[in-house]
Parts: structure tokens; C-alpha cells; sequence
């Protein structure tokens, strides 16, 4: 073993040919000489990593980047066009559970036949078939056909036979995002018990929380190029940037078209307040981080800031501001309303804003919508609203699960008498 | 030499993929195994009637000089057909349907083409062991009977070689499997199978039947007919063609294969 990495991919390129028509006919060969029959295209663009012996790897990054492409050289099933892959190790690949197993045989016929593909020896297989036949949880069906296993059966027993082979490398593209919750819980379960023994890990997952738990370095590919490679969360932190930044874009346009669908509704949809109270209208609003630049992507735990702009075109007489948070479900999550013992007084004819000011989001990620609306003094009637106006996103630096970061801390350990623990 | 080593590390995939194929093949059927029988009984049976009834094909006299069946002349030749032609389109038969499989697993290509070539290898030794049986029963016995799993190995090394070649360029151009079928189909006819090789010789000019005897599948029969039926062991001269022939083609077909087969999974 020594200093050799457990996969060293060196100036790796692939090259593929995408047919126009799939058939391939010796006509073509004397007729369509001269016209190309296929497109050249480039998965990977000389890829150069080393993955270390024993270490987890994920790689990262959006369809199409050449993350497959690249586990499936490594796995040895597809040839580099250019470029070395050395291994170091039995890989066992988990491209898709249950590949390779017979609907007709049983599960017991398919154990062998699975272990076989993955390269073991028939006394192998005999030395893990308990262990295989446990974990997957078949104990009573083994020995009837798979093709009446449901399909959770189907993947626990491929896992089951693939983790089981005892590889050195292990290859995982996306597969674990099925089965039950019970069973992913166990899958992962096994995977840091791998992690533990050593094994080497590669992994292609869309889950960037997965990878800043369970990997130790990362790459991300971009249309075949590695545009970070590094430390686990500092690769995951340069990928969030950028696809936040391309998000935000997103964000803005999905709002842009929505408004401008607004605009073109009719005024008799808005709603109608007695005329001296319709002299107010809101103006553009915006989101706003620590800086006060106008942002689509926030962060758990820093700063915002929500600024409505308005529009009086005569003086008003205390009129209410307020927004809606809603969670991507739908769910409200906060509705921040002054007051109506605010002493502002009559607004002046004229334009301006009123900022609402966040010292420290407490959401957690995702994405969240703001509806902004201006009331009479009372708080009574509706004024002028802008529904769904803005859409941004939150990102937690560190893994925050729900949509509310409760702040709170947890205290030592105490010993003492407690409560009593139910047996 | 490594891709003979790798081959030898992938024997017990080899060996599953031979059983699985073995195992669900007469999965859902009565007779089951007997199918694997009934097949080539049937074509022993039409072939006796049209060839040895209708046109009158004879049969030299078998080696224990009292024995004449054309059926068992025939039988002899049907066993060689069949093992190399089961070879051969199961090899393209093999390579295509384990496509999925190649595109998640790594593991050598050749695997499922070599499997068949066992399956039908293990199909060859049950006809065999009918032909003995029968042979035993007429009491047409000798030592030739040795020169059979010999045979089986060449013809087997052969069909393989030809088989890989034919798979793994119809991946890439369909046609390869057309023009296979009808090249086996002339070939039937081009080996003294439904008749004995005298006529052939009879009938055709000197240089035309130096050609026809170029045939290396003229060799296998002659030599299943020699082992079983004539009971004679075959020239020197034969067995250095013979085994010569086979092992350059095996070789050469299993090159092709190694070369074109780098990137096949992709266009599987």
C-alpha cells in the first residue's frame, strides 16, 4: 500500500459518440461516408485527482458535469479515451442495486451470482452468506424467486451483497437514496462501519449534507472540468457559492416573470380601499444582506434585512406595513406587523422605505417567499399588497435540519436523580 | 497473458453466469431437461428421413464391420454442428443481453460468451454420452472414443474464437449477425454433416474439393465420425490442422475481441 493513493486518476478525458440514428448498417458505411453520422462530445476534459487509501471521496456537481462517467472509469466499466486510472484494491461498484440479478433464480441462486460479478470466489461467498441473507432481512425468502421480492427486497439485497464482498474500494453512485427510512438508516450505519475499517469510499451524491458528514475530500466537476478539489466542506462551500449565485439568478427572473403576469392582471383584482387610503402604494421591495446589497441568498444565522419602498401621493395618516415569510410548503412562518401605538405620524407626499431588520436569521435552509402588504391605521384593510414578491434562499454553513433554528444551548451533563426511565 | 489471468480470477463468474443460464432455461416447463434432448432428437429424426430416406444418403460401413446407420453417420456430425453453432450464435446472443449488466459492474466482457460456450459444451457431452450409450448398445466399441473431449476442447476454443470476433463487431454493425446467420447456414451445407464426404469427392473437380476440404469444420465431423462410427483414429497430419487451425483462430478471435471490446460497453 504505502504512499500509493487507492485510485489515482491522472489526465483522465472521455469522449463519446453521441449517434444521430442508432442503427448501424453497412449501407451507411458506402452512402453516409462523408456526412458524420454522430456528434463528438466530451464527458471528461483531463480530470487529475488521487482518492487515498481509506478516506471517503464525493464528487460533486450538477447533471450532465461527468460525475458518472468518471465513478464508471473508475469502477473499470468504461475506458478512458485519455489519460490512466490505477486502482489499488478490489472495487466493488454500486452503480445500481440488484444489477445483474436473475428474476427467474432465487434470492439464494442470485447471492452467488451477484458475489460472482463482483469477483469472489464461490468459498467467499460461502464465508458471507449469513452475514448477507442478515442484513438484507430475507431471512424466510431466500430461496424463492426474486422476481416476487417487492422492490425494497430487490435493493436490500443488492446492498446487502455489495457491501458484503469485503471490497477495499467502494464505488456509490446515488444508490442510497432508496429503500426505507429504516433501511437508509442501516445503510449508512454500514457505510461509517466501512469507513471505520478502512475502506475507501467514492462517492456521487446530490446530497451536499452527505458529503460534508461522511467525506473527508471532495471534487466538483463542471461540464468535465474539476473546478475544486480539496477538503470536503471547502469544496462544498465553493460549489454552494456558485450554484447559489446561478439560484439567485433564477430566483430573480422567476420573480421578474410573476410580476410582470402581476402587472398585467387588472387593477380590479387589487384591492380597493376608500380613496384617501389608496394614496399609498408600495413600491419595489427588497431583501438585503449584512452590507445592505440587495441578495437572493441568505445565510442561517447572519444578518437581513427586508426594505419596502413606497410611493405616497398624499400625506397618509399612520398607515401599518407587514410582510409574510412563507416556507416553500406553504407554511407561514413569520409575520412581522407594526404596530399601531407606532408614533409615526402622517407620511409626507413623496417616496421612501421602511426597513425590517433581522440580526440573526434563525431558518433553517431552503427556500422562502415574502409577501408584502401596507394596511390603514386601523390595521383593518388592506391597502396595497404584493403577493409572492420576492423568493430567496437560505443556506446553513453547518447541517441544520427544520425550519427554525431554535437557538438554544445545551448545558453539560448533570448527574443527579432524574425522572424515571421507562423499562 | 493478463487478460488470461483475468479471465482465470472471473472463473466463478463464469461458472454462475453457466448455471444461471442452465437453471432458468427449463424454468416453467414440464419436461424440463428433456427438451435439451428432444431438440436434437427431432433434427436427427427429420434429417434421417429426408437425407437417408427421401435421397437415399448412405453410410460407410461402421468400424466394427457389421453396423450401417445412416442416423448414427449422421448423429456423429449433428453433435459437432450443433456445439459450434451454439457457440457461435450464443456468443453474439450472450455479449448483447449482458449489456445492462456491463454498463453496472465491471467485469471481463468475454464472460458471458465463454459461460455459453460451457453451456453448450455441457449439451455436446450429454449427446455424446448418447451416442456412446447407442454405440455401446450396437456394439460398435473402441479406444477412439477417447479422442472426443479433445475434440469437444477444439471445437469449443474454435467456435469461441469465431463467436467472439462475430459479438463483439455486432455490437457495432448489426449486419454482422445477418450475415452470420446465413454464412452458418451455408456452412451446414458446405460440411459433410446430412452427407458423407465420398460423394463430395465424387462429384466435384480436384482443386474445387482442396478448397472444400479447407473447411476445418469438415475435420471436427471427420474426426466425431472417426471417434464414434469408423472407429480409426485420425492422420497425423489431421491433428496438426486441426488443433493448429483452432488454437490461431481462438487466438486471433480472442485479439480481435480484447481490441474492439475496450470501448463496446458504451455502445451496448
Amino acid at each position: 500500500m504505502g504512499d500509493t493513493p487507492a485510485i489515482a486518476v491522472h489526465d483522465v478525458a472521455k469522449h463519446f459518440r453521441l449517434y444521430k440514428e442508432r442503427a448501424g448498417s453497412v449501407k451507411e458505411l458506402f452512402t453516409k461516408r462523408r456526412g458524420k453520422r454522430y456528434e463528438e462530445f466530451w464527458a471528461l476534459k483531463g480530470v487529475s485527482l488521487e482518492v487515498p487509501h481509506g478516506s471517503v471521496y464525493g464528487l460533486v456537481g450538477h447533471n450532465g458535469s461527468g460525475k458518472s462517467t468518471l465513478l464508471k472509469m473508475m469502477a473499470g466499466i468504461l475506458k478512458p479515451t485519455r489519460g490512466e486510472i490505477h486502482t489499488d484494491g478490489r472495487i466493488s461498484a454500486l452503480l445500481e442495486l440488484g444489477a445483474g440479478f436473475h428474476p427467474e433464480l432465487s434470492g439464494r441462486e442470485n447471492i452467488y451470482l451477484n458475489a460472482a460479478i463482483l469477483g469472489l470466489s464461490r468459498h467467499e461467498v460461502d464465508d458471507i452468506f449469513d452475514d448477507i441473507v442478515e442484513f438484507s432481512g430475507l431471512d424466510g425468502f431466500v430461496d424463492s424467486p426474486v422476481k416476487h421480492y417487492s422492490s425494497g427486497m430487490f435493493v436490500r439485497l443488492g446492498f446487502s451483497v455489495a457491501v458484503h464482498v469485503n471490497p477495499r474500494i467502494l464505488i456509490i453512485d446515488e444508490v442510497i437514496a432508496v429503500g426505507d427510512e429504516e433501511f437508509q438508516r442501516r445503510c449508512f450505519e454500514h457505510l461509517y462501519k466501512l469507513r471505520r475499517q478502512g475502506v475507501t469510499i467514492v462517492m456521487v451524491t446530490h446530497s451536499l449534507d452527505l458529503v460534508r458528514t461522511l467525506c473527508d475530500r471532495a471534487a466538483w466537476l463542471d461540464h468535465g472540468n474539476i473546478l475544486a478539489e480539496g477538503k470536503a466542506v471547502d469544496v462544498v462551500h465553493e460549489y454552494l457559492a456558485k450554484v447559489n449565485a446561478a439560484e439567485g439568478l433564477r430566483l430573480e427572473e422567476e420573480e421578474r416573470l410573476r410580476s410582470e403576469f402581476e402587472a398585467s392582471q387588472t387593477e380590479a383584482a387589487r384591492p380597493v380601499g376608500a380613496p384617501e387610503a389608496r394614496n399609498i402604494r408600495l413600491g419595489e421591495i427588497e431583501a438585503l444582506d449584512a452590507d445592505l446589497r440587495s441578495t437572493r441568498l441568505f445565510r442561517s444565522r447572519h444578518p437581513m434585512t427586508v426594505r419596502m419602498h413606497y410611493e405616497c401621493r398624499a400625506p397618509v395618516e399612520s398607515p401599518r406595513f407587514s410582510f409574510t415569510l412563507e416556507s416553500q410548503a406553504g407554511v407561514l412562518v413569520a409575520h412581522p406587523f407594526q404596530f399601531p401605538d407606532f408614533e409615526r405620524g402622517s407620511i409626507p407626499v413623496g417616496r421612501g422605505y421602511v426597513d425590517y431588520t433581522i440580526r440573526s436569521l434563525a431558518l433553517g435552509p431552503g427556500e422562502y417567499t415574502i409577501t408584502a402588504a401596507v394596511h390603514d391605521a386601523q390595521g383593518t384593510m388592506v391597502v396595497d399588497k404584493k403577493e409572492r414578491v420576492i423568493t430567496f434562499r437560505i443556506e446553513a454553513d453547518e447541517p441544520l435540519l427544520g425550519l427554525v433554528d431554535l437557538g438554544g444551548e445545551w448545558g453539560g451533563l448533570q448527574s443527579g436523580p432524574g425522572g424515571d426511565v421507562d423499562r | 497473458m493478463t487478460a488470461v489471468a483475468e479471465i482465470w480470477t472471473y472463473r466463478n463468474l463464469i461458472y454462475n453466469l453457466a448455471q444461471r443460464e442452465l437453471r432458468s432455461r427449463y424454468k416453467k416447463s414440464i419436461l424440463g431437461w428433456a427438451w435439451s434432448l428432444l431438440n436434437p432428437a427431432s433434427t436427427l429424426v427429420i434429417f434421417s428421413i429426408v437425407f437417408g430416406v427421401i435421397f437415399g444418403a448412405e453410410a460407410p460401413q461402421a468400424g466394427n464391420g457389421s453396423t450401417n446407420s445412416f442416423a448414427l453417420y449422421l448423429f456423429c456430425g449433428l453433435v459437432v454442428w450443433n456445439f459450434f453453432s451454439g457457440t457461435v450464435n450464443g456468443s453474439m446472443a450472450a455479449l448483447q443481453s449482458a449489456g445492462a449488466l456491463l454498463n453496472k459492474v465491471y467485469f471481463p466482457p468475454s464472460c458471458p460468451a465463454i459461460a455459453n460456450m460451457f453451456t453448450v459444451m455441457l449439451q455436446a457431452l450429454i449427446e455424446g454420452g448418447i451416442l456412446v450409450a447407442i454405440m455401446l448398445v450396437v456394439g460398435n466399441v473402441g479406444l477412439t472414443y477417447l479422442l472426443f473431449p479433445l475434440l469437444l476442447v477444439l471445437v469449443g476454443l474454435f467456435g469461441l474464437g469465431i463467436g467472439l470476433v462475430a459479438s463483439v463487431y455486432n455490437v457495432y454493425l448489426r449486419d454482422v449477425g445477418y450475415l452470420v446467420g446465413i454464412g452458418m447456414n451455408m456452412l451446414f451445407y458446405a460440411t459433410p454433416i446430412v452427407y458423407p464426404v465420398s460423394q463430395v469427392e465424387a462429384k466435384l473437380p480436384a482443386w474445387a474439393f482442396r478448397i472444400y476440404e479447407l473447411n476445418p469444420l469438415t475435420q471436427f465431423v471427420a474426426w466425431a465420425r472417426d471417434a464414434f462410427y469408423l472407429l480409426v483414429w485420425p492422420s497425423a497430419l489431421s491433428f496438426l490442422v486441426v488443433i493448429t487451425v483452432s488454437l490461431a483462430t481462438f487466438a486471433v478471435g480472442s485479439l480481435l475481441f480484447i481490441r474492439k471490446a475496450r470501448n463496446v460497453i458504451e455502445e451496448l
